[in-house]
């Protein structure tokens, strides 16, 4: 007899784009446990210009199963890679070189993909992110 | 001679054992089990893993009496020479603060320090290593289980997790590296109920305020050392001599520098009991042996740093054969790290005679991983350790104290090269560099080869780490005396010691 594959949302998942709308996500959702994807921009084919984050994101949705009960999972675009090197200023604001950007200086992200669990030291940072047990083992250990 | 004390199953070392446990080999759950979770235990499991092996590390912190607990890591990374450092840091900003004011800086006049702010810096860096080891057992294959062990037989661990639930584990090989906790002393009325140890300090999350230290290790005055700098009112009550072990002339400076910049010293003193008072303060009476006297002061915070315990009670050593010091507690250990039960080794604080330091726990951990996994045969070398006490002017050291030298070689059969010198940067910043010192001993006759090397100052730690290289290669005086000196600094005087305390000269560096 077949068995019918249910979706069990035991987590929220929110997408959002830019500092800006994260930080809006995050406060919304204040006292639960709330892991967040970092990725680069995904562009009108849906593809990252981020090679890491296109490898690891089906690694980490492979995992989301395992997130805890009521937990959020906040999928977060960070921004476009510039298409030139130049100086600072000549940076659009919400890219991601821009050493001035947000995500940089107030979350701490040193590169993407970067999976984080909010408000703790937990993080998997780029390579990390390709790993499932790594992946499982923040899902489901305090 | 050391107190011995064994287990009934010595004679289980048998031809009849050997060839049970070689049938046996390759049924075991993992070729390394190791118990403990710190310096010694992550290191040796990682090494281990590294090189093919099957491991597991159990790691399982009990509850202080206070409450407090950790995550993976062990001591040094969760009470113990992490947050200190941190913390000692914090003190040594503050002082810089003062300073900078007269570098130029137009700083407020009352500067003010945040325990809160401090503590939860220092606790969430902490609390990003346990991740950081989490992240590397797993990624080095190295099963994590947070279990309190016990041993059960020389391949047996039985492991319970905070619920009772049991779980067998078997292993070819088994290391213990469970550390040490500070020692109340239990015979003080209200030590254990009123009072606190290293364990708890790092992680409150208010004010100790008020606080008195107990105790004359370099955990008593580290802790005392950086209370006192980050502005609260700190006692510390000595019942003999400070720094037992080190060289006392140079455990001498490094407490009159403490009692000149604020900390209050309650020398030859016995805390006799502790009390709480309806306002919730410490009421603490001590028996001052000077004067005869009872004397009675209260506090906010009455820390104990009277010495550690090796962490041993529930592991089961005499029902499996481990031999251990009567005394102390702390197993018998080879230059192998082997105990007197086969297959079952102890590294780290644990070990009877070993330095209770996490560099030698580390490297102790990997050699002898190396060893088990049949690829090295090289020991782990306990001579020449440097170490460095963090106190508010920091105490640098490796090799004898002058004292120990004396011991050995002769009051005449040694020579003492000595200066007392001021860091440049304390010039400006008008402080006082009175216990500002160094000492070299060297063996009297032949190359006056170094013995021990002395250093109290800022950075410590950096300028004697660069010297115990040379230590280790056989320095001479003469070495010394051929290495030209970086200047300005302080580690340049060190190349520039001439004055002999034989001489009697004055001592103090003058000029260029």
């Amino acid at each position: 007899m077949p068995v019918a594959l249910l979706n069990m949302t035991q987590y929220e998942e929110v997408k959002v784009r830019g500092y800006d709308e994260f930080c809006k996500a995050v406060s919304e959702r204040t006292g639960k446990d709330i892991f967040a994807y970092f990725s680069g921009d995904k562009d009108a084919q849906g593809v990252s210009w981020c090679p890491d984050c296109v490898k690891a994101e089906p690694v980490v949705r492979g995992e989301l199963a395992h997130l805890p009960e009521g937990s959020v999972f906040v999928y977060c675009q960070v921004g476009d890679r510039p298409y030139f090197i130049a100086n600072d200023s000549l940076f659009p604001h919400n890219s991601w070189k821009d050493p001035n950007n947000e995500f940089k200086k107030v979350l701490k992200l040193s590169g993407v993909p970067t999976l984080l669990r909010y408000g703790t030291p937990q993080k998997l940072v780029e390579e990390e992110c390709f790993k499932p047990e790594l992946v499982r083992m923040m899902f489901t250990e305090d | 001679m050391a107190a011995f004390c064994k287990g009934r199953y010595r004679f289980r070392k048998t031809v009849f054992g050997h060839i049970l446990s070689r049938n046996l080999a390759g049924k075991y759950d993992y070729d390394l089990v190791v118990v403990g979770g710190g310096s010694g235990g992550l290191a040796c499991s990682k090494e281990a893993a590294q090189l093919g092996k099957r491991v597991a590390v159990l790691d399982y912190v009990e509850p202080s009496p206070k409450g407090t607990k950790w995550g993976l890591g062990g001591t040094c990374v969760n009470v113990g020479c992490i947050p200190k450092k941190l913390m000692h840091q914090s003190a040594l900003l503050g002082g810089a603060v003062k300073d900078a004011a007269k570098y130029g800086w137009s700083i407020p006049d009352k500067v003010s320090h945040d325990w809160t702010s401090m503590s939860s810096a220092v606790q969430n860096h902490v609390k990003s290593l346990n991740w950081g080891h989490r992240v590397q057992l797993q990624d080095k294959k190295v099963k994590y289980l947070n279990l309190k062990g016990r041993l059960m037989d020389e391949h047996t661990i039985v492991g319970t997790n905070r619920a009772g639930k049991e779980t067998v584990l078997t292993a070819e090989n088994i290391v213990i590296a469970t550390g040490g906790r500070p020692k109340y002393p239990a015979h003080i009325p209200g030590a254990m109920e009123h009072g606190i140890t290293s364990d708890d300090i790092f992680w409150m999350n208010k004010s100790p305020g008020k606080t008195l230290v107990v105790g004359a290790s370099y955990v008593a005055l580290e802790c005392a050392g950086f209370l006192t700098g980050i502005g609260l009112d700190t006692t510390i009550m000595v019942r003999s001599i400070a720094l037992r072990g080190f060289d006392q002339q140079m455990a001498g400076l490094v407490t009159a520098h403490m009692a000149s910049h604020g900390t209050q010293f309650l020398w030859r003193c016995i805390p006799k009991k502790v009390e709480k008072l309806p306002s919730g303060a410490l009421q603490v009476t001590w028996a001052d042996t000077n004067s005869q006297c009872e004397e009675q002061a209260t506090f906010d915070t009455v820390l104990w740093a009277v010495g550690r315990a090796p962490e041993t009670r529930s592991l089961n050593l005499e029902g499996v054969g481990v031999a251990h010091n009567k005394d102390t507690g702390k197993i018998i250990v080879t230059e192998d790290e082997a105990t007197s039960v086969e297959h079952i080794y102890a590294i780290g604080d644990i070990g009877e005679g070993r330095p209770e330091l996490t560099p030698t726990a580390i490297k102790a951990g990997r050699l002898l991983a190396r060893r088990l996994a049949g690829i090295s045969s090289e020991l782990m070398n306990y001579h020449n350790v440097p170490t460095t006490v963090f106190t508010p002017l920091e105490y640098g050291c490796v090799g004898l104290s002058e004292e120990e030298a004396e011991r050995r070689h002769g009051k005449d059969g040694i020579e003492v090269y000595h200066a007392f010198y001021k860091p440049l940067e304390f010039t400006v910043a008008e402080r006082d560099a009175s216990q500002c010192y160094i000492k070299v001993v060297c063996k009297r006759d032949g190359d006056r080869r170094i013995l021990g090397l002395h250093f109290t100052g800022p950075s410590a730690g950096e300028v004697v780490q660069g010297f115990a290289l040379g230590f280790q290669c056989g320095a001479t005086y003469s070495d010394l005396l051929a290495t030209v000196g970086i200047h300005p600094t302080c580690a340049e005087e060190l190349t520039k010691l001439h004055i002999t305390k034989r001489s009697g000269l004055d001592a103090t560096v003058t000029g260029c």
